[in-house]
């Protein structure tokens, strides 16, 4: 056991190195005839997943993630119940998502069960994925319970799967699109299915100017302009090869992009706070996972990760801000082992061990590099009588850190956290209810970061309560299902960034209480006879999310927290008829606060409606997009306008099967 | 008895009265958010919180930092992340503006010019633009409300303040941490005539940082230090001796206590407020100070500083989430101080009588940040405002920055009786 996470290692940078060779030979395979749109491969699901689940979790797959009208995992993740998407706006602004309210760092996003991880500064800007290449996208609250999990897998208040899609046939795929603000994109997607060997290599290239039209209009201004600074231009690649048990993964996204400010009163336009940042990802991954017999499961996952990041302001336009231009490098280094074991056909135990080595350097001046050592323990016990099911989980972990920053390195953090899930199965319908306890650590960021830093910081726990209810039926050719969870989070020593007392002078800080009430519902029915298929989909979410902080002050005591709405939904239909499909797509989200001294300063409610039609004429695919159908002006953080009205015509040619999508 | 003058005054109707206390103070907003408000305060009420809005019917800009009282018929207010300098009337009317200097930071006025530090590059003169390698301070014609001239300084230019004809500018080099430069720790003479830098003291202090307060011939200027090593400090500048040519160490003497809100009171000391802090051990500690500048240089430091603030003024600032600001009206002794809360909801502002009896809270706008008292309006209508016990306030001078002078300067423009003279 000791050893088998290092020969993973390099059973995995192996692999990295013979990939390009075998999808060389997928690219010059025979290309097969054209299947339609409709007859998508089914996936094989590797994983020995029970049954029902007993998590409360949300999913988009196959047809359905490919017929919205997106492109990102931001925009997938907006359908969801529960979830906020913070979005500076355009292309290259980043994009995360916040869960039931928990802040983007407590919500752990994993491609193919391996964990995304930002040492620096916590948060996972999903822009940088493509759902191109995925077969689902899965929100769990909580933790997804699968036999074997790796330990990292319990260590977030949140829970964002992506599935990468295996192929089921050969096939070489060439798409070209184009858009409104300038943006073009171009994607080569080449796969292959052969003696159980199943892998891809995808490349995208897109270039935007992001230069869309914006519009503030309210009693005290009337402002119109362009967005500046917005650009964006990406090139990412990846590849991924599995048989059987065993999955690698290799990613690489190398970007340019602007990173704009907000809309503030100027006489003109000579000054811009310009500031552009550069990117270069790299991953590679690769996990195996078998059983022994019937009572025996291991997996096993090891992953070496690089980030560079150039942040630059020292242009002639931005006389605002200091001139900077500084460098962050990061690798990351991951391997885990699991094991279950289930002794009784009622009872199982896993185990698991993570360990993550973190480096980060920095040209930041008094920055010294940083090394994190995070680990990882975790016992989860299930058992099953009848239609009852019961899971009770603890979690240890340790973090160490080393480096030669002046203020030293911080504390080492050991904590255990529990958690605990009843469900009760009968028919179509599960009642279920959990509790989790789980804390994010201060990021290298949050501890280190020149003139911010707070080496002092203690973790941010969440406490989440839920009680929820499903059900599923078929009747004929419908099938439907809904569930609703109610739920009640804490949120405890919030870090974040405040002036200092008596100085102007900003630090990290735990400061903050939160507790959050709230009801996510979901409700789809679909139906599919003949030539015809309809899908409807819907979500909800009412939640009320108050500010705990400081009892004696009634300017902010149980008042909302900002940029959280109460109200907020979103409505999916889509119909299928022979080689044409439509998807109409509606979100709306209430009214939020982003302050506590004006009842004015208020972001509007907004509904957003998106379209999307596809047509299937052989090998040739076209679809339309329409984002934003009634142009309407909104923001998810003040003063940043989101585009309105945009469009997008994408050509999709494929020989093979039609297995990717368009 | 003032007390009790103010109490007569609220239990009359105020149309009858002049107003006597007038405070325009600045709520910077948040950044990035073109929420940048102005307060105004009358009589003890808060009129309006959101003043130039409701006069102008739009937004002033984002991050004001400054305000100051040009001459009877113009306020000047930087917007620094809006790179605006806004002229206003004292009614509040927008006049004019500019955006000729880019990252602009502190004010002040001769009565005719406004002068502004900035940390930009750049400065815009007569639509040409010219560089600098630093920061800079720029000469702004409050009657075109165009830049005429501006002179590079240090980097990062802070406060700034006119005494015996001179400006003298405090150099902080802020942007260190960032930028390839060291902290500056220097203070720029500059003959506002010709915009040419005549003199430059080393006050041995780095990192001079935030406004600064001129008390007769003595200048307050805080130090945070760089927030590891190096601790803060308070340096009291003695611009008569600058200007008299004494050598760079007896112009000045540095208090080992922060002053990052300083403000000069009718008797010629310093009310301090600051606090000191380390990232290496992550504490700070508090100063509040009451120094009194001439004793301060006459025995270099050796006393001066007296711990404490009048009457209530320290336990209300202490009891404070986030001490923001404190001011004294220099027409009427009045002792502010505002609470910027938890930055994201409305700040508060404190009003104290001269002994520093505690009159009220106001709530405010977000981040209430910079004071400006307006002379005090005549009796009009006939009616005569009741006699109060300030009769030394008569007769009494003060500069364009509204601070009371003790020796006034041949030549220099003051403010008696609510008149602009040249003494």
């Amino acid at each position: 056991m000791k050893t088998a996470p290092c020969i993973s290692l390099v059973y995995g940078i192996l692999l990295t190195v013979v990939l390009p060779a075998l999808c060389g030979h997928g690219a010059s395979a025979q290309t097969m005839a054209s299947d339609s749109l409709h007859h998508l491969q089914e996936v094989e699901v590797v994983a020995v997943t029970p049954t029902k689940l007993l998590a409360t979790e949300q999913r988009l797959q196959g047809k359905e993630l490919q017929q919205l009208s997106t492109t990102s995992i931001a925009d997938a993740l907006k359908y969801f119940a529960g979830v906020q998407i913070k979005d500076y706006g355009g292309l290259g602004g980043l994009k995360t998502v916040n869960v039931r309210s928990l802040g983007a760092q407590h919500v752990g996003v994993y491609i193919d069960g391996i964990r995304i991880t930002n040492a620096q500064n916590g948060t996972v800007d999903l822009g940088k994925y493509s759902l191109s290449t995925l077969e689902t996208v899965s929100l769990y609250n909580a933790n997804r319970l699968e036999r074997a999990q790796s330990a990292s897998e319990y260590a977030s208040g949140a829970t964002v799967y992506l599935q990468t899609r295996k192929p089921g046939t050969d096939s070489l795929s060439v798409m070209a699109g184009i858009g409104s603000f300038h943006t073009y994109r171009g994607r080569l997607n080449v796969q292959m299915s052969r003696r159980g060997w199943q892998g891809f290599i995808d490349g995208e290239y897109l270039n935007s100017r992001g230069d869309y039209p914006f519009r503030y209009k309210s009693e005290y201004e009337d402002t119109t302009g362009r967005r500046t600074n917005s650009d964006i231009e990406y090139f990412r690649i990846e590849g991924a090869l599995f048989k059987r048990g065993f999955a690698t993964h290799i990613y690489s996204y190398l970007s340019s992009r602007g990173c704009p400010g907000g809309i503030v009163r100027r006489l003109s336009d000579k000054y811009t706070n310009v500031g552009r940042e550069w990117d270069r990802d790299i991953f590679v991954q690769a996990s195996w996972q078998q059983a022994f017999g019937t009572r025996h499961f291991v997996r096993l996952n090891a992953k070496y990760a690089y980030e560079y990041l150039r942040y630059n302001t020292d242009y002639p336009e931005n006389q605002n801000t200091a001139r900077v231009d500084n460098r962050y490098r990061q690798n990351d280094a991951y391997a885990s082992a699991s094991y279950c074991l289930s002794p009784l056909r009622w009872l199982y135990l896993n185990l698991g061990y993570d360990a993550r080595m973190s480096w980060l350097r920095s040209d930041v001046r008094n920055f010294s590099s940083v090394r994190r050592l995070d680990q990882k323990a975790v016992a989860d016990l299930h058992l099953e009588w009848r239609g009852l099911r019961a899971e009770g989980s603890l979690l240890f972990q340790h973090y160490k850190d080393h480096t030669r920053v002046q203020a030293g390195a911080a504390n080492p953090i050991s904590r255990f956290t529990p958690s605990i899930s009843i469900g009760w199965f009968w028919g179509g319908l599960t009642v279920r209810g959990w509790y989790k306890k789980i804390f994010r650590v201060p990021t290298l960021n949050d501890l280190y970061y020149t003139q911010a830093g707070n080496r002092n910081l203690k973790p941010e726990y969440t406490r989440q309560w839920n009680v929820g209810v499903e059900y599923a039926a078929a009747f004929g050719a419908l099938r439907l299902s809904a569930q609703a969870d109610a739920y009640i989070n804490h949120i405890d020593n919030r870090i974040v960034c405040l002036p200092l007392r008596g100085t102007y002078t900003w630090s990290m800080m735990n400061y903050g209480k939160t507790l959050c009430r709230g009801l996510n519902l979901n409700a789809s029915g679909r139906w599919a006879a003949g030539e015809w298929s309809v899908s409807l989909l819907g979500s909800l979410t009412l939640q009320r999310d108050v500010n705990r902080t400081n009892s004696e002050d009634e300017d902010t005591y149980n008042l909302p927290i900002r940029y959280s709405p109460k109200v907020s939904f979103g409505l999916t239909g889509m119909v299928g008829w022979r080689w044409l499909s439509l998807t109409v797509s509606e979100v709306h989200v209430g009214r939020r606060i982003w302050s506590y001294a004006d009842p004015r300063d208020i972001l509007a409610p907004y509904n957003n409606v998106d379209l999307r039609l596809a047509g299937q004429w052989r090998w040739l695919l076209a679809s339309l997009e329409v984002n934003d159908l009634l142009d309407v002006q909104y923001e998810h953080v003040p003063r940043y306008p989101m585009p309105g009205r945009s469009f997008r015509l994408t050509l999709t040619y494929t020989l093979g099967n039609t297995n990717i999508k368009p | 008895m003032k007390k009790a003058f103010l109490l007569s005054i609220a239990l009359l109707p105020a149309l009858t009265l002049p107003a006597k206390e007038k405070i325009i103070l600045v709520n910077e907003g948040m950044w990035q958010t073109d929420n940048g408000q102005l307060t105004y305060f009358e009589d003890g009420e808060v009129v309006s919180n959101q003043w130039f809005r409701d006069v102008n019917g739009r937004k002033l800009g984002d991050t004001p930092n400054d305000i100051i009282l040009v001459n009877d018929g113009i306020i000047a207010i930087a917007a620094n992340w809006s790179n605006i300098i806004q002229f206003i009337t004292p009614d509040g009317k927008a006049v004019g503006e500019t955006e000729d200097v880019p990252n602009n930071r502190k004010l002040a006025s001769d009565g005719r010019y406004v002068y502004v530090t900035s940390y930009a590059h750049e400065v815009g003169i007569d639509g040409d633009f010219r560089q600098f390698e630093k920061g800079y301070v720029a000469k702004i014609d409050a009657t075109t409300f165009k830049t005429v001239d501006a002179v590079e300084v240090g980097y990062e230019p802070e406060g700034i303040a006119l005494y015996g004809g001179h400006l003298f500018v405090a150099n902080s080099g802020g942007y260190s941490f960032q930028e390839g430069h060291d902290y500056e720790h220097s203070v720029s003479v500059i003959d506002p005539a010709t915009m040419k830098v005549v003199r430059t003291v080393d006050v041995e202090q780095i990192n001079l940082y935030s406004k600064v307060s001129l008390s007769g011939q003595y200048l307050c200027i805080n130090s945070p230090g760089d927030y590891y090593e190096t601790p803060a400090a308070t340096v009291i500048l003695d611009c008569r001796a600058v200007l008299d040519g004494k050598p760079d160490a007896e112009c000045f003497v540095l208090l080992p206590v922060a002053s990052t809100s300083n403000t000069a009171d009718t008797d010629g000391n310093f009310l301090t407020v600051g606090s000191s802090y380390s990232y290496l051990t992550g504490e700070y500690e508090f100063h509040y100070c009451t120094i009194n500048p001439e004793e301060v240089c006459l025995s270099r430091g050796e006393a001066g500083v007296y711990i404490g603030l009048p009457g209530s003024v320290e336990e209300g600032i202490a009891g404070m989430a986030m001490p923001y600001s404190i001011f004294v009206n220099p027409y009427s002794g009045y002792i502010y101080a505002t609470d910027a809360g938890e930055y994201t909801g409305a700040g508060a502002m404190y009003q104290w009588d001269p002994e520093g009896n505690f009159l009220g809270k106001h709530k405010t706008y977000i981040n209430p940040g910079h004071f400006l008292a307006l002379p005090p309006e005549k009796p009009q209508n006939g009616v005569t405002a009741p006699a109060t016990d300030l009769p030394e306030m008569e007769g009494a001078i003060y500069n364009m920055q509204g601070i009371r002078v003790k020796n006034p300067i041949s030549g220099n423009i003051y403010i008696k009786n609510g008149k602009k003279i040249i003494f």
